[in-house]
């Protein structure tokens, strides 16, 4: 029988939230929310306890936010500030626990098996640690696997403590709604809703055969979890797998040129991103949105990985140009770079573009380090410096 | 067409010419092998219009004639039968072979051999004429660097010049470029120039067997062929039209550093780090340190893997010059390590940026240039 396993998993509770609290103590007890402007299309990306009374909750518009609560204070999102404080909080994690796996900013797994103290015991002091060290309140989850804790973390939110004795694991999901679960989203909910099963504990009754004809591997998968079993081992390095970057128009833009220019920033800010990283990827990817929420992305792979903007932009491009007619208004495209690995170039012996365009950008790179980003500009952009360009977002993702 | 001959030479026939059939052809009788009786010898001829590959073999010719047999059914059909004599009848008026031996009785349907496309003439003027163990050497040295990509048709080919009696190939996929040069026997032929497609020469080499030693080659004008002749097979080929790039610009001229090592272990030190390189995207790293008075100078190759770990060799070195760091894609350099017969080679180098040059010591008439790789910034 293989040893028992003790992992935590915790959660920085309305985190972007906290952090303001923590920066400005006035938004205590006030219904705010972290997003973008309403005014240009923005989403909340974390809504206080306050606000989350009122039916608020994060990825919703911003706009439909103000009307569940008109007088709601909509703060903008402050990307470093956060990193920082989370880095500060991962930084004690990994200090405490032998193994951590940080599945994004505000949340990570812990595996204190081999630790003296029981789970529980190490779980409360370092919700404690926290709070008296950062200020931040956290959720935690304890059990004998990944699954188990993440749902005990979500069971006991904001400020809790759960544990899940090891072989209580089933009953404790039982009567937990069965959306809760890894792998659940709204189609799977749909159809296991039209068979009768609303909560954790009717899919786990369900015959394992059952669900493999319905759901073919994946039902056996989800048979499995409805009974709390999970074997999955933490993951401690999670290298990004692709590196983003893309910008929802405030009005839905139809210009061609200026879309270009869009494209270019895209791939600039993507490129940037990849060489500070020490990355560069096999894959561009381009993803568009149409006013009515249509999104289409395209893929190609590059012989070459590319780390470079030029080479990045012309690659986005043409992606972009196979799924766009002009004069069709977008609402929202994005650039990536997938397959990431070291930016190992072979040099060709008949074109030498390449490498010239890799001293230009290195000598831009530089520039900018030394004098900011808007130091040296491609000429056809200094026009733009008039209208403010439209805020662009990143996105790294890790699955 | 009633012909008999041994199932061995049948078998060893097919296999030859067997390279050349076009099994997805629009055109059906490309998938086919031409069987035709021709001066007391049989012959098998496939072709997919670009490599056409004819073979003759001994045979007992009772009543001439041709006909083309599916090729997958009669190569499997010949690799079944016994050691043994095969009798072929052909029945003209139903395109049915029907081969007979021992025990084995077999009918295939065919297509008239009148549906398969020309074999270049037998009166061929002859341009220059080749030592096969020569040849053979020359296009083991520089098929291996020609393109496979089709985007660029002419780097998928092999620039075989004539000039001044010699003969040279060049070829370069973009990153690497072999050079092979030879004396011609024949003087006063040229100056020509083809490109001929690497594939082509690389079934030339394969097909030329052990008894041959003298192969033709015929560059009919006009015609946008090649074809190589030996005693018992021919290989018809179509060139590649277009302009070469100029190879011989990108061969440096200088070099600030050259190390002469032992070819067999600069090979044996790329192959280990090739085990560690190939997960990052076969990148070897060699670090040339001159000797002191009493040390010899070393090369070091090594390639780290994030995933697999790490290897690193080093190989003694007479090194001249000044030190240096450069990584190169380590299966080029065992590619071209692998065509070297001589026991030492020199690799000449000048920034960890620009091509570096592989010649065997102690021969003038190869070299190879290669790209470095460029390691992050």
């Amino acid at each position: 029988m293989p040893k028992r396993k003790t992992i935590l998993h915790v959660d920085l509770d309305a985190f972007f939230c906290s952090v303001e609290c923590l920066l400005n103590p006035e938004l205590r007890g006030k219904p705010f929310v972290v997003g973008g402007r309403p005014e240009e299309r923005g989403v909340v990306a974390s809504a206080s306890y306050e606000a989350r009374a009122h039916g608020i909750h994060s990825a919703m518009p911003t706009a439909q936010a103000l009307r569940c609560f008109p007088g709601l204070i909509v703060l903008p999102s402050r990307h470093e500030v956060y990193q920082e404080r989370s880095r500060r909080v991962m930084d004690l994690l990994r200090a405490v626990a032998p193994l951590v796996e940080q599945l994004s900013i505000d949340e990570a797994f812990l595996d204190v098996s081999d630790d003296a103290a029981p789970g529980q015991e190490v779980a409360a002091r370092l919700q404690r640690e926290i709070m008296r060290r950062f200020g931040m309140p956290t959720s935690w989850g304890v059990a004998s696997n990944k699954l188990v804790a993440k749902i005990a973390t979500q069971v006991g939110k904001p400020e809790g403590l759960i544990i899940v004795p090891q072989g209580e694991e089933a009953a404790f999901l039982a009567p937990l709604p069965v959306e809760m679960l890894w792998g659940v989203g709204p189609k799977t909910r749909e159809r296991l809703q039209s068979l009768g099963v609303h909560t954790i504990g009717d899919l786990a009754r369900q015959p394992v055969a059952h669900l493999r004809k319905l759901f073919g591997l994946r039902g056996v998968e989800l048979a499995a979890r409805a009974r709390g079993v999970d074997e999955r081992p933490l993951v401690t390095t999670r290298e990004p797998r692709s590196m983003s970057a893309e910008t929802t128009f405030s009005r839905d833009e139809t210009d061609g040129v200026r879309l270009e220019r869009v494209l270019r920033r895209l791939s600039e800010r993507v490129g940037r991103r990849l060489r500070r990283a020490g990355l560069a990827g096999h894959t561009v990817r381009v993803k568009v949105r149409w006013p009515d929420f249509e999104t289409h992305t395209r893929q190609t792979r590059l012989e070459q990985p590319v780390d470079q903007d030029e080479e990045l932009f012309l690659a986005a491009r043409t992606l972009f140009l196979s799924v766009w007619r002009p004069g069709r208004p977008v609402r929202l495209v994005g650039v990536a770079v997938a397959d990431l690995c070291e930016p190992l170039r072979q040099l060709s012996l008949f074109d030498r573009s390449w490498e010239q365009e890799a001293r230009l950008q290195r000598a831009l790179d530089q520039l900018r380090a030394r004098y900011g980003t808007n130091i040296v500009r491609r000429g056809f952009d200094r026009q733009e410096r008039k209208s403010p360009p439209a805020p662009l977002q990143d996105a790294q993702e890790n699955d | 067409m009633k012909v008999s001959c041994l199932q061995e030479n049948l078998a060893r026939g097919l296999s030859i010419v067997a390279r050349a059939v076009a099994p997805r052809s629009t055109l059906p009788v490309l998938g086919n092998v031409l069987l035709s009786t021709d001066e007391g010898r049989l012959r098998l001829s496939a072709t997919n219009l670009e490599l056409g590959i004819t073979c003759w073999i001994g045979a007992k010719v009772e009543e001439d004639g041709a006909t083309t047999v599916p090729a997958r059914t009669f190569v499997d059909l010949v690799n079944t039968l016994p050691n043994d004599r095969v009798d072929m009848t052909l029945t003209v008026r139903t395109q049915t072979l029907n081969v007979r031996c021992g025990a084995f009785n077999n009918d295939i349907k065919c297509i008239d051999a009148q549906e398969f496309p020309p074999m270049p003439p037998v009166d061929l003027e002859e341009t220059l004429s080749l030592n096969v163990e020569y040849l053979r050497e020359m296009i083991g040295q520089v098929v291996f660097a020609a393109s496979s990509d089709d985007a660029r048709p002419v780097l998928t080919g092999v620039l075989v010049g004539v000039e001044d009696g010699r003969l040279t190939m060049a070829a370069a996929d973009g990153f690497r470029l072999s050079v092979r040069e030879s004396h011609l026997s024949t003087p006063g032929v040229g100056p020509l120039q083809a490109i001929i497609p690497a594939r082509a020469l690389s079934e030339l080499a394969r097909v030329l067997g052990d008894g041959e030693e003298v192969v033709t080659v015929s560059l009919p004008p006009g015609r946008g062929q090649v074809i190589f002749r030996a005693r018992d097979v021919e290989v018809v080929s179509q060139l590649i039209d277009g302009t070469f790039p100029d190879y011989k610009g990108i061969i440096p001229n200088n070099y600030s550093t050259r190390t002469v090592v032992s070819t067999a272990a600069f090979l044996k030190a790329c192959k280990a780090a090739d085990i560690f390189a190939r997960e990052a995207a076969h990148a070897a790293r060699l670090q040339i340190t001159p000797g002191g008075e009493l040390e010899p100078g070393a090369l070091q190759v090594s390639a780290t893997a994030a995933e697999t770990g790490s290897n690193e060799t080093v190989v003694d070195a007479t090194v001249e010059g000044e030190p240096i760091e450069i990584a190169f894609n380590v299966r080029f350099l065992v590619d071209v390590l692998g065509v070297i017969d001589t026991p030492n080679v020199a690799l000449e180098t000048s920034t960890p940026s620009s091509p570096g040059v592989i010649r065997p010591v102690g021969r003038d008439d190869f070299l190879h240039v290669i790209m470095p790789m460029h390691l992050g910034r």
